[in-house]
């Protein structure tokens, strides 16, 4: 029975991190109506800026203040979000779906060739950011790291749901989410929300990469992270903040207890393709996922 | 207050809607744009609003001014600035939201807490079945409740210029009444200026100071609400009165066409 609840509570703490990556891609979809498939690429290219304002900085002999150094590589996130939205992802606006569908490919490739140009393809060790170590509560172990990336992802929906529907900025990246057109109608500016939803998003994927990888090791495949996220938020609902942890708590913990139980029997298989058997049951029963928009067919 | 001299717009490249359109709205004036189905009414309503882009139209001739400034083919963001907002066709609330943040879509350009909160409440005074339904999901109201939705959205904007297209679309009688009610008290309480696009040519009529007719992307005939009600096409065939009912019989459509001509 310890053993079944410990296996939940990391279930459900990891799980709550692939709700921070489904997070960053609701943020960009609402707006931009574009499922990011490079997604996993942006939380890498945010973990090797985090890298370099910090240990790479060090390395080369120019220690930065970890505050700085956190403060420097969101302020290059903010630059790269924006970077992506206007060279690529601008001047498809009102592009077919299959275009932006090919182009978020194109983009996946090409982060990725980038990242291994700029950064090499050896694998770095990352600074201890978040406290190492663990919580013990009564016969439970809680990682440090993952609580507080928990604890964080929380805090941040709720902070999330409150900026979209009470301040302005929120409620004008609201009003894009459901229609352009009304939007403009409004005096919005559509480019400028999108503009905004991006570099939200880009921040989102770091914040994720500062949880996955504090004190542990960066390498290309830390990627993946955004294919293990798209399930969940397509499960969450793809316009609905709050629905992204939620989801992560369900796939994290199926996942969890797949690893434990299920795993020793298919040679460790179904762990992995849980999230994914869950997408499609998802799209096959409830394409706008728990708390996701259904078309109000009532006009 | 805003004008349009000479506006060609065309879709697509390729399709003149509008051709040489003209018309002018006074200050503090409810003016009333009547036509056809596909008269070119919503697309004179676009072009105003900077709105025709993402129909892949354009204006391709003519100014159009606000107060003295070109918007011809301003930003729709900066033409709500300088102080017009319009409710589109076809009641476009923001369906997922509730009633309340659909309202304060409406002020996303204002900082002035105070007046914002006391711009609700005026919303309220016009539409008191409102406050019952701030928490309330936009998409599921009924097409009355949208539309009181939708103008008081408008009015959080604090527009000196409201443009309306076909609010009572889809509405019973009696709620078009109240509606056109309505929006003349706002008109006059909050010295608003108001372009109106209807179908129901009657009840519009009687509420405006000034109207336009509108056929084939043309202004065929306008006039004060006295000249309107007293001219006879007018009465023919939009108002369905008189000698409309001997509409069918040949010499009728004949005279209408030779008239039509001259009106064109
Ligand atoms: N996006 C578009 N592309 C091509 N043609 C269009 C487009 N939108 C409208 N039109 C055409 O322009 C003409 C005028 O349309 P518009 O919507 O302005 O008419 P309307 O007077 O508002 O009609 P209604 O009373 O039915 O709303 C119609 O013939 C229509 O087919
Ligand atoms: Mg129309």
């Amino acid at each position: 029975m310890i053993n079944l609840i410990q296996i939940l509570i990391e279930g459900a703490l990891v799980g709550l991190v692939y709700g921070l990556v489904a997070i960053s891609f609701v943020v960009i979809y609402r707006a931009s109506k574009i499922i990011n498939l490079a997604q996993g690429e942006v939380v890498v290219v945010g973990a090797f800026l985090l890298w370099t304002f910090t240990a790479g900085a060090a390395a080369a002999g120019y220690p930065i203040p970890l505050a700085l150094g956190l403060l420097l590589t969101f302020a290059g996130c903010v630059a790269f979000g924006w970077t992506v939205e206007r060279t690529i992802f601008r001047p498809l606006i009102g592009q077919s779906a299959f275009t932006i569908f090919m182009a978020g490919v194109a983009l996946l490739i090409l982060l990725r060739g980038l990242t291994q140009l700029i950064w090499g393809a050896q694998s770095r060790s990352m600074p201890v950011i978040l406290p190492e170590g663990a919580l013990q509560l009564g016969p439970f172990l809680l990682n440090t790291r993952l609580l507080i990336g928990a604890v964080f992802t929380v805090v941040l929906t709720i902070a999330l749901h409150a900026f979209f529907t009470r301040s302005r900025l929120g409620l004008r990246l609201a009003a894009v989410a459901e229609d352009h057109t009304t939007a403009h109608s409004l005096g919005v500016s559509v480019r400028q929300a999108i503009a905004v939803a991006w570099i939200l998003g880009t921040m989102v994927a770091t914040a994720a990469a500062v949880v996955l990888l504090s004190g542990s090791i960066l390498s290309l495949e830390v990627a993946v992270i955004g294919f293990k996220a798209l399930p969940v938020a397509l499960l969450g609902g793809l316009e609905s903040i709050r629905g992204a942890p939620l989801a992560g708590l369900i796939i994290g913990i199926f996942e969890a207890l797949a690893s434990a139980y299920l795993d020793p029997l298919t040679n460790g298989a179904a762990s992995g393709l849980l999230p994914y058997a869950a997408m499609i049951a998802v799209l096959l029963i409830r394409p706008y996922g728990l708390f996701g928009w259904r078309r109000i067919e009532r006009l | 207050m805003l004008t349009l001299a000479n506006i060609d717009v065309v879709y697509g490249g390729v399709i003149q809607v509008l051709r040489s359109a003209n018309l002018e709205v006074r200050e503090g004036q409810m003016v009333v744009l009547l036509g056809a189905n596909g008269a070119g009414k919503t697309t004179t309503l676009k072009a105003i609003s900077g709105l025709l882009h993402s129909d892949h139209g354009a204006v391709t001739a003519g100014r159009i001014t606000l107060a003295g400034q070109d918007i011809t083919h301003a930003d729709p963001a900066d033409i709500v600035k300088a102080g017009m907002v319009q409710v589109l066709e076809g009641r476009r609330v923001l369906e997922h939201l509730t009633v309340h943040q659909n309202l304060m879509v409406g002020a996303h350009l204002r900082s002035d807490r105070a007046a914002v909160k006391a711009d609700l409440e005026k919303v309220y005074n016009y539409f008191p079945a409102l406050p019952k339904l701030l928490d309330r999901t936009a998409g599921y109201l009924s097409g009355g409740e949208m539309q009181m939705v939708l103008i008081g959205r408008a009015l959080m904007a604090r527009p000196r210029l409201l443009i309306l297209d076909e609010p009572s679309m889809g509405l019973a009688p009696i709620l078009t009444q109240q509606l056109f009610q309505t929006i003349s008290r706002i008109k006059r309480e909050e010295g608003l200026t108001v372009l109106l696009v209807e179908q129901n040519a009657r009840s519009a009529i009687a509420q405006c100071d000034y109207g336009y007719i509108m056929e084939g992307g043309r202004i065929v005939l306008h006039g004060s609400r006295e000249s309107l009600e007293g001219n006879q096409d007018v009465q023919e065939f939009y108002l369905g009165m008189g000698a409309a009912n001997d509409r069918t019989s040949y010499r009728e459509v004949k005279h209408y066409r030779r008239r039509k001509r001259w009106l064109g």
